[in-house]
């Protein structure tokens, strides 16, 4: 029994020393250079990450992405999330980036170092499109059931309306609690519900209505990151050569875009 | 067909990463296990009193708990940074929340098996000559393995589909992969029936095991005791 003591006692000791011995880092592109991947924290969302058949990584943000991570010549690697833990995800370094249509509200700023806007947005209300008519104005979409993404733009939207909701994991399933009739209503993002529903999709019988607000997508690094600094200047360049329109027209967000200067 | 056989080899991704977490975990839960239950035993009293503390907290606490402070926990207090970094990360710190939660249960149900034998047992021993050890592993320890084995299965089948928890630090085991057809993969998107057909293979998994254990049972019955 002293053997299994005197063992667990080393193997503290062990990790203490491990985690002490550790080299610290102060700037945030040297650490990922060094470390020679970029990992991108994502959940999946048509047009802008999502995977193909052959599990390939596609969409307007993952190419933008693997463009950026070879401007700073290292490996990119994509990392599925869970959209509630993101800031958590960031500050332990488990990825370095969220880049996934992420909507600048006060809450990223306040906890990312945030890259300047790249494209708009909205959060817009999503009902059955046999009951759509009754759903076209600011007013009437006040009394609907939601079902909304925790954490995301779209609940500080029904939260600023008063309305009643049902916080879900992500916009996928807010859809589904419509598409189920098990909420009335969800709201998630314009540049999703144009990719995501209507006819020919698998959510057919579904249609978007108001828009609440207008909005603008960010890239969130960690709080104090340089490389968010280094990431504007890329987003310059890379529109001014043209680049960022033609990689826009490809997934169908050129509407969105907006200038980098 | 073709969304079909798209949807299984995904699900078979998952339920690759599931049984791998599902057999990590009792690699380690097992014999772990045992180390806790003899130090809950042990006449040294702040070995057994740690013991029972560490029993106490992973069994009074989710297991959904423990994985998130697991996981996150040592990137704030780490000054290396966490070290579930990499492609296997998320793996590495489930397989550890879930070997230390394990073999918390395990080791009561240990410490009722060797506390169930009777002490006659013991004493039948000493008085043949045997040494502690050998009591201990040629009597005590072969009664208390056909002991334990009904309330282990339990525990065991339990794994099986605890399995799915680790997917709040979204280790991509089998729900994850049902789920993820919902939101979008492989090129489909929307669909909800991958994520009730996860449910076979947890019942396939689970009636090998079954039958596994009434086989091992039957195999042991020559203990009577």
């Amino acid at each position: 029994m002293k053997k299994v003591f005197a063992f667990m006692l080393a193997a503290v000791l062990m990790l203490g020393c491990l985690a002490g011995c550790a080299s610290d880092t102060s700037s945030d592109m040297k650490y990922v250079k060094d470390k020679g991947t970029l990992v991108v924290g994502v959940t999946v969302f048509e047009p802008m990450d999502y995977q193909d058949a052959s599990g390939e990584w596609k969409g307007f943000d993952a190419d933008l992405a693997k463009a950026f991570a070879a401007h700073l010549g290292v490996d990119v690697q994509f990392q599925k999330i869970d959209w509630g833990s993101k800031v958590s995800e960031l500050d332990t370094k488990t990825i370095d980036v969220v880049w996934n249509g992420m909507t600048l509200t006060d809450e990223v700023l306040a906890a990312m170092e945030t890259s300047n806007a790249y494209c708009k947005n909205a959060q817009v209300v999503v009902v059955k499109s046999d009951v759509a008519d009754q759903y076209q104005t600011a007013d009437s979409v006040k009394s609907l059931k939601y079902a909304v993404e925790s954490g995301s733009a779209g609940k500080e939207q029904v939260e600023a309306m008063n309305a009643s909701f049902v916080e879900v994991d992500d916009q996928a399933m807010a859809l589904t609690e419509v598409k189920m009739g098990t909420s009335e209503a969800a709201v998630i993002d314009l540049l999703m519900a144009g990719a995501m529903i209507g006819e020919g999709t698998d959510y057919a019988e579904l249609t978007y209505t108001v828009s609440l607000n207008s909005e603008e997508y960010g890239v969130g690094f960690r709080k104090g990151s340089d490389l968010a600094a280094e990431l504007n200047e890329f987003f310059k360049s890379y529109y001014a050569s043209g680049d960022m329109m033609k990689l826009a027209k490809e997934y169908g967000v050129q509407e969105s875009i907006i200038e980098q200067k | 067909m073709d969304q079909f056989i798209t949807v299984v080899g995904a699900l078979n991704e998952g339920f690759w990463q599931t049984l791998k977490l599902f057999f990590f975990t009792l690699i380690g839960a097992l014999p772990l296990g045992l180390v806790i239950a003899f130090g809950s035993m042990s006449k040294l009293a702040p070995l057994r009193w740690l013991c029972r503390a560490l029993v106490w907290v992973f069994r009074g606490t989710p297991l959904m708990l423990q994985l998130l402070i697991i996981f996150f926990v040592p990137g704030y207090l780490l000054p290396g940074g966490t070290p579930w970094t990499g492609e296997n990360g998320r793996f590495m710190a489930s397989v550890v929340a879930f070997i230390i939660n394990y073999a918390c249960y395990f080791s009561e149900i240990y410490r009722g098996g060797i506390q169930g034998v009777p002490v006659g047992q013991q004493e039948a021993g000493q008085v043949l000559g045997m040494s502690k050890s050998q009591i201990f592993f040629k009597v005590t320890l072969l009664q208390m393995v056909k002991r334990i084995i009904p309330p282990m299965s339990n525990e065991i089948i339990t794994l099986v589909k605890d399995t799915s928890i680790a997917r709040i630090i979204a280790l991509e085991e089998l729900i994850f992969a049902g789920y993820s057809f919902l939101k979008g993969s492989h090129g489909y998107a929307g669909l909800l029936w991958p994520l009730f057909f996860t449910g076979v293979y947890y019942l396939l998994f689970n009636g090998i095991l079954t039958l596994f254990f009434g086989w091992l049972e039957k195999k042991l019955s020559y203990f009577r005791v």
